[in-house]
């Protein structure tokens, strides 16, 4: 029995595309992550979120493609949001200092 | 009283797993609490990627050595490999976190250094026949 120590599961409907992720996101996963992520990142006429709340670890790798997911839909004018931060992850986020950039939806800082 | 664990793994993205656990397993003993080991796990994941990242480049993956050393202080872990020689001096100077002006030019490997840097007491660095980090915590006053 092969264990998924991370998971992620897409939902799309007429409001938002949304990547949820869950277990532990660490480099052997990350490829897989950007190849999921990549058809989505550029679709303008939605938003996009990430939901974190079964998000048990994550490393620079990670945090890594979030900030470039930022960067690209910044760059397209494009909505993305992160929702749902454990609050392991957002001390992650803090120190970082990534916080500042993420917004959770509700024009709060994430 | 000092004792030390080791822990020898191919320098693969797959086997991080297990270095987590293991440092569970032993700073949970210790008494370390879970937010301290939580820093830890992120420390020794940024150290173990360099090595997998960067060590054994162009050639067959290495061997990831990992020390752990419990003493009355608490623990350091060392984290070696016999590849290329990780250049910390060029890369200290990298060590960068995100701010304001910086989102455009983040460099995601001077986060995993800042990060590690940031979750551990202290973080040294020895070049020879390969590299060896130490990172420490201590189990209390840090």
């Amino acid at each position: 029995m092969k264990v998924m120590r991370f998971n992620m599961d897409f939902q799309e409907n007429n409001k938002e595309y949304v990547f949820f992720l869950s277990g532990e996101l660490d480099l052997s996963v990350a490829p897989q992550l950007r190849l999921a992520l990549e058809p989505i990142v550029n679709k303008t006429d939605k938003p996009m979120i990430i939901n974190l709340k079964d998000l048990t670890y994550i490393d620079s790798t990670g945090i890594g493609i979030i900030i470039s997911v930022l960067k690209l839909r910044r760059e397209i004018k494009s909505s993305f949001v992160v929702r749902e931060v454990p609050e392991s992850i957002k001390r992650l986020f803090d120190l970082t200092g990534i916080s500042g950039f993420l917004c959770d939806g509700t024009e709060n800082p994430v | 009283m000092k004792d030390r664990i080791d822990l020898h793994i191919p320098a693969k993205a797959e086997y991080l797993h297990l270095v987590r656990l293991t440092l569970f397993g032993i700073a949970s003993d210790i008494g370390y609490s879970f937010e301290q080991i939580e820093d830890m796990k992120v420390a020794i994941g940024e150290a173990c990627n360099n090595v997998i990242l960067h060590a054994y480049r162009d050639k067959e993956p290495g061997i990831l050595k990992i020390q752990f050393g419990i003493d009355d202080q608490g623990l350091n872990i060392h984290i070696k490999d016999e590849g290329i020689s990780f250049n910390y001096e060029s890369m200290i100077n990298k060590s960068t976190n995100v701010h304001e002006d910086s989102l455009s030019d983040i460099s995601i490997g001077g986060l995993g250094i800042y990060m590690m840097q940031a979750l551990m007491d202290e973080v040294e660095v020895r070049n020879y026949h390969g590299t060896e980090i130490i990172l420490t915590k201590r189990l209390r006053g840090s």
